[in-house]
């Protein structure tokens, strides 16, 4: 293959120097003439009924505009993620969750609306709230919804795992448990609506689906999709979670903007960020695993239970992704998942960075941890001997002839292995070292149909502006796709402007999920590219009086491949493009090769690629406290192909990060359905001194779906991380640790006999 | 109340009541919207302004505290030119911006500290970036543009004839 | 809404005698309560521009410690007490510690606040201020509860006197919390001690975040007493610990692991104090 000039570099962040100083708009820096700020109300009690809101009092109240309830509210009511939608904008009737909002406060300030949520009166009758799973499933249980308390099961079927352990010399079972995640972006959820007086309305929004948004948005105003334009403002970080928060606050910013003629804004605080909208699934997760004497595992059996709390939101595809990677990055001939998402009266589980892989992983990590103690067989050489391979199948008996670079993962990782498996612990300090692997699947796969619509625009000067409907949200997927339009036309990464994402502007190109931007949305940036380079090259030909194979676009130029200073300068090439009439602009869809599998056993094809990833995690453990100090992390993915280093490892760092956190610190709290620690004062939020030294080793096996091979990396990290963790800490204490986090006090509690 | 301050080296007046957030008098008052708000409590200083030389949670700081003083916002690091401030650069050089939330406050803390200590260790470093939180970034990258960022303004000091250490950064 | 910055202790007294007033110092946990109320304080009278609330000094009682020095002031102070430097260096971010202030730590009175156990094991006195006079008050009787305190509301703390006995000998202060950067203390503790010849003369601990107010460990200090502080001592006199404090669980810890903190973090302090090689 060619030398790539900007693929593979670490090009600095195309959008970096707004940032940098500040200039960078997002939704809360824009101002608009007589903006009217929201505020909701919450409910306060996890299971209840509605009798009355009286808001008469409120309405009183110097700079208070209106108040919204359900009976306001102008189209059907409902949101989610699958038909048939579960989810009031504001209930009517019923709340299921404590931090569900019941109405909408539109005032002059934020303060004064808030101040006037005291003031209404709202009659609920409670009801007794169910608040776990095992509540949730029991015979004679309340229904949560009409169709009852499971929101989705499905059970994926491979092979016969009766058959399976018979065949094995060892059986073994564990049970694991997860908690709650919040997201944690720094820039709480927030949109502000502004009618434009021709009838429509544009919605600013820190999101990452701005097109699921529009679609929402448009049937709650009851007006055509077309009258409302969501323009994606820049967004601090969402990580899964500005989904369905962005849908309610849309809808009901857009509901008040409508009513009064006026821009209203409505900017969640960090206690409705944490208790108001989505969270990571709880899970229950039960394991049996069996394996022949040398190593071989033959069957895995699993029963996945996410507690995806009061509404559906993703909980379906969540599910299933849990359910699709249960039995982890290994080539075993009988698997059955059984996995299911269950409603509760807590607030509502959606997606979240990794998408029900981190809770797998953690348990099927650890499982495959106890079973390499119980065969006597080192942790690593465990892993080899099952680890997928090309040519292997998978879960779903998938078959890839290439970019299945697991093994590769593992072998980076071992001289790490080798080298800490032998510290010593001394006096009050406990060693350990952890290894855990994942596999991840890229692209919307198995959750729906995957297709990216991106342009690629180039003008007379021979800058170019490239538009798609993917979100930047800090991933870094404007500098990958500038990168890529550079690549292929031959130009400096500087004449590329990705623009934002506006409704009006981009195709509808599905949800910025599944890591799914360098892959699936690189490869339309790539199409498109190439389209405009066509003209490009056959201007230049005419130019040079020469055949098209004579020419390359290289540094800005038309170069002959024969004489390299025979150049010319794009921009004259891209200006007689245009008065010649050769099209400089290309629109490209680029669709994902779709999931094609049996609906019950779960059994086809199902994502284009995997990412796999072996994290390895080496700790310190303070045995009166129970601190735990990470003294080395090596964090190894097999990624395709690096686009950018820089942009590459920064998501390696930050999804490990937070599943480490998940691993270690992190859990929504609650009693009685309430959540009891939604500040960052109380929700333990990692800081720059609970760091992990995270090093980044990537493995370059390419696939032929993604653009120069790469596959997305943006999710896997997460997973990987947990579980590494929990194997460290689990080694150094001597003790298996089956529920994560694993706090300072719950390993302290473990150690409480020893000193 | 009148409330005179610098701000960004220019004299500014504002009338407010004593009582409004810095934050807001920054961003409603002034349209200085560089500086954010990640939760209003002092927690995640995205808020984080430099006042009299130290950096405060504008979110906590009460607007009568601004008589007479002086502060620097992050657009008044670089000025009205579009050149950039060595940390600004360093911040873009090392990946350490992602969703960029979180840096304007991490920008100024590195300031305030670099001001004060030149050739800081990586434990003052942690110290001084402690109160600003990122989600985004790991922070491992933000250490690296600390560190180069010190490297950067201690080397331009040097061509500036002025005194610094050269020792590069100390580890501990 | 008012909001006044007398320069003098006269004229804030004077504002104070006519009511309605909040006192302001650094406003960091005012500005978090205010949030959460909504509600609006009718006048602000912010204290921090009355000179000698600021900055310490040694006088003939002891070292003198103006109650808007700022938390970033005490932490950077080799003046104090080691366990007080050490108390404020623990207090939440720098943007914090250079907001905030020991008077309003201390006012504050939240069991977690990390001065307080300081304050208590060096036995701090409270000059206090009203309308109708001043009086002195010992830290350990000045806090009644959580947020509660002795003062009337309109009395203010004037300055905090740390005696000349307890200016000698050493002290160390630690804390633990659900994370390692800006974190409210889950267990914390402060020692005073003075050895002689390797014996302890005399000694005052206590502990914060393990009651509603902070503690003495009296059984301890008794335990302590006269004792050669080695490391046999040391672990012996966590029994003793157990029994001076009286911790619950809530979203911070469980009770069983404060119990468990507070003896790791004495055992940490206390040979921190004495000199001995420490973790
Ligand atoms: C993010 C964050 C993290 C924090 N972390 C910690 C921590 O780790 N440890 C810790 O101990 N604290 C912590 N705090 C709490 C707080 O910062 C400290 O308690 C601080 O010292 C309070 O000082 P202040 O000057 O800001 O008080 P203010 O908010 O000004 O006042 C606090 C209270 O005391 C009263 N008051 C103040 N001064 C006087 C006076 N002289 N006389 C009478 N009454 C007075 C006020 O009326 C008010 O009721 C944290 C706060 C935040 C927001
Ligand atoms: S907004 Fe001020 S610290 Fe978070
Ligand atoms: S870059 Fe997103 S929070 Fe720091």
């Amino acid at each position: 293959m060619a030398e790539h000039t900007i693929i593979g570099k670490s090009v600095r962040k195309v959008d970096g120097i707004e940032l940098v100083t500040g200039k960078a708009k997002f939704t809360a820096d824009m101002k608009f003439p007589g903006m009217l700020y929201g505020y909701e109300l919450r409910a306060g009690v996890p299971a209840g009924i509605i009798e009355s809101i009286d808001a008469s009092e409120a309405l009183k109240e110097p700079g208070v505009h209106m108040v919204l309830t359900a009976k306001d509210l102008l189209g059907p009511n409902l949101i989610g993620v699958l038909p048939p939608f579960d989810q009031p904008v504001l209930p009517d009737r019923e709340i299921r969750y404590a931090g569900e909002s019941i109405a909408l406060v539109v005032a002059d300030t934020r303060e004064g609306a808030k101040r006037a949520c005291r003031n209404i009166k709202a009659v609920i009758t409670p009801i007794e709230p169910i608040l776990t799973m095992e509540q949730a499933l029991a015979e004679d249980a309340r229904k949560i919804h009409p169709q009852g308390n499971v929101t989705f099961s499905r059970t994926l079927t491979k092979g016969n795992v009766e058959q399976g352990f018979a065949e094995a010399d060892v059986v073994i079972e564990g049970s694991y448990t997860t908690t709650f995640q919040d997201h944690c972006y720094i820039e709480p959820e927030i949109a502000c609506a502004v009618p434009s007086g021709d009838n429509r309305i544009t919605l600013y929004v820190s999101c990452q689906s701005p097109f699921h948004i529009r679609g929402h948005v448009a049937a709650n105003l009851n007006v055509p999709a077309s009258k409302v334009k969501v323009v994606q403002a820049y967004t601090g970080g969402s990580f899964g979670g500005k989904d369905d928060a962005a849908v309610e606050i849309g809808i009901l910013a857009g509901t008040a903007a409508l009513k009064l003629g006026r821009p209203v804004t409505i900017a969640h605080e960090r206690e409705e960020s944490i208790a108001g909208t989505n969270v990571r699934h709880a899970a229950e997760i039960a394991y049996k695993t069996g394996a022949r004497k040398d190593g071989t595992i033959t069957a895995r059996q699993v029963k996945v239970l996410l507690d995806g709390g009061a509404y559906a939101s993703e909980s379906p595809f969540v599910t299933m992704k849990a359910m699709i990677h249960a039995s982890g990055p290994y080539a075993i001939d009988h698997i059955e998942v059984e996995s299911t998402s269950v409603y509760t009266n807590k607030t509502y589980a959606g997606a979240f960075r990794g998408f029900g892989v981190p809770q797998v992983t953690f348990a099927s990590e650890s499982e495959i941890d106890e079973l390499a103690k119980h065969l006597g067989i080192d942790p690593l050489e465990l892993r080899r001997k099952n680890g997928l391979k090309a040519g292997d199948k998978t879960a779903t008996s998938q078959v890839y002839d290439q970019s299945v670079g697991y093994l590769q993962t593992l072998d980076a990782v071992e001289p790490s292995l080798r080298e800490t498996g032998t510290k010593e612990n001394d006096g009050r300090y406990l060693y350990g070292t952890g290894i855990a692997s994942v596999i991840q699947g890229i692209s919307n796969g198995a959750e729906g149909v995957d297709v990216v619509g991106a342009s690629v625009q180039m003008s007379q000067d021979a800058s170019v502006l490239v538009g798609c409907g993917l979100a930047e949200m800090g991933q870094g997927s404007r500098t990958v796709f500038s990168q890529i339009a550079a690549e292929v036309l031959g130009i400096p990464v500087d004449w590329v402007t990705v623009r934002q994402v506006d409704t009006d502007a981009v195709h509808d190109s599905g949800p910025t999920v599944a890591s799914r931007s360098t892959t699936v949305g690189g490869m339309a940036v790539k199409q498109a590219a190439e389209t405009v380079r066509q003209s490009l090259v056959k201007m230049a030909s005419l130019m040079f009086k020469t055949d098209e194979s004579m020419i390359v676009l290289k540094e800005g130029f038309a170069v002959l491949t024969v004489d390299d200073t025979a150049r010319i300068p794009l921009r004259d090439v891209a200006t007689a493009a245009y008065w010649t009439g050769f099209p400089l602009m290309h629109l490209a869809f680029s669709q994902a090769e779709p999931a094609d599998f049996d609906h019950d056993t779960h059994q086809g094809r199902v994502y284009i690629a995997y990412n796999f990833g072996t994290h390895l995690m080496h700790v310190k453990v303070d045995r009166y406290t129970g601190e735990v100090e990470v003294l080395k992390h090596v964090a190894s993915h097999d990624v395709g192909k690096v686009v950018n280093p820089m942009a590459a490892s920064g998501q390696v760092e930050g999804a490990s990060l937070i599943g480490f956190a998940l691993g270690h610190m992190e859990k929504v709290e609650y009693k009685d359905g309430i959540i009891q620690n939604p500040t960052f004062a109380d929700y333990a939020f990692p800081s720059i001194r609970d760091r992990i030294p995270t090093e980044t080793i990537f493995v370059e096996d390419p696939t032929p779906h993604g653009p120069y091979g790469a596959k997305g990396i943006g999710e896997p990290p997460v997973a990987a991380a947990a579980a590494a963790f929990a194997n460290a800490v689990s080694q150094a204490v001597g003790h298996r640790f089956t529920h994560i986090p694993i706090t300072r006090e719950d390993i302290a509690a473990v150690l409480q006999e020893e000193v | 109340m009148v409330i005179h301050f610098t701000c960004n080296g220019k004299p500014v007046t504002v009338d407010v009541d004593g009582d409004m957030r810095v934050l807001d008098v920054l961003r409603d008052v002034l349209d200085l919207t560089g500086t954010k708000e990640g939760c209003g409590e002092g927690e995640c200083g995205a808020c984080t302004i430099i006042l009299n030389g130290k950096t405060v949670n504008s979110c906590l700081l009460y607007a009568g505290k601004l008589q007479g003083a002086v502060v620097e916002t992050i657009e008044g690091l670089s000025g009205d030119s579009a050149g950039l401030h060595p940390i600004q650069e360093s911040f873009l050089e090392e990946g350490a911006v992602q969703c960029g939330f979180c840096t304007p406050g991490m920008v100024l803390s590195t300031k305030a500290l670099l001001d004060r200590h030149p050739d800081p260790s990586i434990k003052e470093i942690e110290t001084a970036l402690s109160g600003n939180f990122c989600r985004c970034t790991g922070y491992g990258k933000i250490m690296k543009a600390v560190v180069s960022s010190a490297e950067k303004l201690r080397d331009s000091r040097e061509d500036g004839h002025q005194s610094g250490t050269g020792l590069g950064v100390k580890r501990g | 809404m008012e909001y006044v910055q007398p320069d003098t202790l006269e004229a804030a007294v004077s504002r104070l005698g006519r009511g309605g007033c909040t006192i302001l110092s650094g406003g960091t946990d005012l500005a978090v309560v205010n949030r959460a109320s909504g509600l609006k304080p009718e006048c602000f009278v912010d204290i921090c521009r009355i000179s000698q609330f600021s900055g310490m000094e040694l006088g003939e009682e002891g070292l003198h410690i103006g109650p808007c020095t700022t938390i970033a002031e005490l932490a950077a102070s080799a003046e104090i007490p080691h366990c007080l430097s050490q108390g404020a260096s623990a207090i939440g971010s720098p943007q914090i510690r250079n907001a905030a202030t020991v008077g309003g730590n201390i006012c504050n009175a939240s069991p977690c606040g990390d001065t307080l156990s300081p304050m208590v094991a060096l036995s701090a006195s409270f000059v206090l201020v009203s309308p109708r006079g001043s009086r002195a008050v010992d830290a350990e009787t000045f806090f009644l509860g959580p947020k509660k305190t002795v003062l009337a509301d309109d009395e203010l703390l004037t300055d905090i006197i740390i005696g000349r006995e307890f200016l000698k000998g050493t002290s160390a202060f630690k804390m633990l919390g659900k994370r390692k950067g800006q974190v409210i203390s889950q267990v914390n503790a402060a020692v005073w001690l003075l050895l002689e010849d390797g014996v302890v003369a005399k000694v005052q601990a206590a502990f914060g975040s393990v009651a509603p107010v902070p503690l003495r460990a009296r059984q301890t200090e008794a335990f302590l007493t006269g004792k050669e502080l080695d490391a046999g001592t040391i672990h012996e006199s966590l029994a003793y610990v157990k029994q001076d404090i009286r911790p619950i669980s809530d979203i911070r810890a469980s009770e069983a692991y404060r119990y468990r903190l507070a003896e790791s973090i004495f055992h940490d302090v206390l040979k921190q104090a004495a000199g001995l090689a420490c973790c």
